[in-house]
């Protein structure tokens, strides 16, 4: 072979550009007027809040998203402030106070922004992102569903240690807004798993949910080092993980594979 | 991502002269012909005749030089390129200005003054060449190496690789928008970013080339996820032979 042949197509340039397809598509910029605005569905849920929870309680439910929101617990669905602006937001669900008046947005707004019940801006985003697709997303550490009968002792850890209660049926919500409340506290910028993501699935059962696809980390200062990185792995037993992170609204997300390259003939 | 062969027939051919014969090949011609290359500055020139140049260029080891000479036909290898010829496959030695053949140490020594990463950068490249990886600069996509199954005449390569040390954690890639533009650059070119985490065990590692065994190296993919086009519960492994 000639010699130049060879060299020449060893050089990097013989790799050609591929473009991939763009999936950002160019941002609509509204005028003001334009913005579109959603309807209020005719069969709209109702929630009621509970403050003590840092959740709401639905107390009628209308459509089929029930099968693929909230957690069960002692026959009744409970649902995480995302779940509530996500629905809230698309005129799904109306959030009630112990008056049984509506709670408008704003005011469900203000409880993202306080953190309440171990919510955040940023991870409400991610929520909605994913849940607009039809990914089916549960809070990482909480279970879909705990049967009615079941006494079950939770450990609920204050700051003043840890305290036993046996309760029916409301001790697994006490040591789920207990454990919300540790997430809350803890510090932003620490790298935690928030969410178990399970593909989207009409069949979804929250007795039998399979394994997530992913448990997702939100990262909001930097991205992990290999040494997070591991240490994550290590708590999700086996499940696969991934990372995202928002900025200016929008979400990005990354897995970081262990792979052994093939030994090559 | 598998390997994307160039064309029909390519993968046919590189089946049939596989790398790793190439490369015994080129050791053995060499050794036979007790080739030196030359230091100069961050390179090592190296003279060949026409047996080897055909052999270095199926192998991706250096870049020719165009020249009149008719005789010898000149390559230029770097310093990862020219180590693991010398050290790691002992076919070629290396001479200084003053001509005199430099030991392995004195070598090693002479590169990490001129390029204090090296003992990492050699550890990946040589990670990647043992397992008969064609490897070479990666320094156009943004990358240190760029790793292909075979020629890239005929195949694309697969990953961009970056080298990362241990204790020098994330420097290369702080922050968020580093990564976003390393993998935008890479998904651009069709390659997955390929890190290699190169761990030393001990501490005065770099003082000698005898050190890099007990050097290791861990490999990760980093890839972006589309939610809007990936259908994980789909995926199909499949045994490749490349």
């Amino acid at each position: 072979m000639e010699i130049e042949e060879w060299a020449a197509s060893s050089g990097g340039s013989s790799d050609s550009e591929v473009t991939a397809p763009d999936s950002d598509s160019e941002e609509n910029c509204y005028a003001y007027g334009d913005l579109p605005k959603l309807q209020f569905r005719k069969d709209t849920s109702k929630a009621c809040w509970k403050e003590e929870l840092g959740m709401a309680e639905i107390v009628s439910n209308k459509g089929r998203m029930w099968t693929t929101t909230g957690i069960a617990r002692g026959g009744k669905i409970y649902i995480f402030l995302e779940d509530i602006l996500f629905l809230a937001e698309i005129g799904a669900l109306h959030l009630l106070d112990d008056e049984d008046k509506c709670i408008p947005l704003e005011d469900i707004y203000k409880k993202v922004a306080e953190g309440v019940g171990g919510s955040s801006w940023e991870s409400f985003e991610v929520y909605r992102h994913l849940k607009s697709l039809g990914y089916i997303i549960k809070r990482h550490g909480v279970c879909w569903s705990v049967k009615r009968d079941k006494r079950v002792p939770a450990f609920v850890e204050g700051e003043s240690g840890s305290q036993r209660i046996i309760n029916n049926g409301n001790a697994d919500l006490s040591s789920i807004t207990a454990t919300t409340e540790l997430f809350s506290a803890m510090q932003i910028t620490e790298l935690r798993p928030v969410f178990d993501v399970y593909p989207p699935n009409s069949k979804f059962r929250k007795s039998n949910p399979g394994n997530p696809i992913f448990v997702l980390c939100i990262s909001t200062g930097s991205p992990p080092t290999k040494k997070q990185v591991e240490d994550l792995e290590g708590k999700c037993d086996g499940v696969s993980l991934k990372f995202c992170y928002v900025e200016h609204g929008r979400v990005s997300f990354f897995s970081f594979n262990q792979i052994e390259l093939p030994v090559l003939p | 991502m598998g390997p994307r062969w160039k064309g029909k027939g390519s993968e046919a051919k590189a089946l049939a002269v596989p790398i790793s014969r190439s490369i015994l090949d080129l050791q053995a011609s060499l050794i036979e012909s007790n080739s030196h290359g030359m230091l100069s500055g961050c390179s090592v020139v190296l003279a060949s005749n026409a047996e080897q140049t055909d052999l270095l260029n199926q192998t991706c080891f250096g870049r020719p030089i165009i020249t009149v000479d008719k005789d010898k036909q000149w390559f230029q290898l770097t310093f990862e390129e020219a180590f693991y010829l010398c050290f790691s496959l002992r076919c070629i030695n290396i001479v200084g200005g003053d001509n005199s053949v430099k030991t392995k140490d004195q070598l090693w020594e002479y590169m990490i003054s001129k390029k204090p990463s090296f003992p990492t950068f050699f550890k990946a490249y040589s990670h990647l060449r043992i397992k008969n990886w064609v490897v070479r600069s990666g320094c156009q996509y943004g990358v240190d190496f760029v790793a292909y199954c075979h020629h890239p005449s005929l195949v694309h390569s697969e990953y961009g690789v970056m080298v990362f040390s241990e204790g020098n954690g994330n420097d290369r890639l702080r922050v968020w928008s580093d990564f976003q533009c390393t993998l935008r650059l890479c998904g651009s070119v069709a390659k997955t970013l390929l890190i290699l985490h190169v761990n030393k065990t001990c501490e005065n590692a770099i003082a000698s080339p005898s050190y890099l065994d007990g050097y290791s190296v861990e490999e990760r993919t980093i890839t972006r996820w589309n939610p809007e086009r990936c259908r994980e519960d789909q995926v199909i492994v499949e045994t490749r032979k490349f």
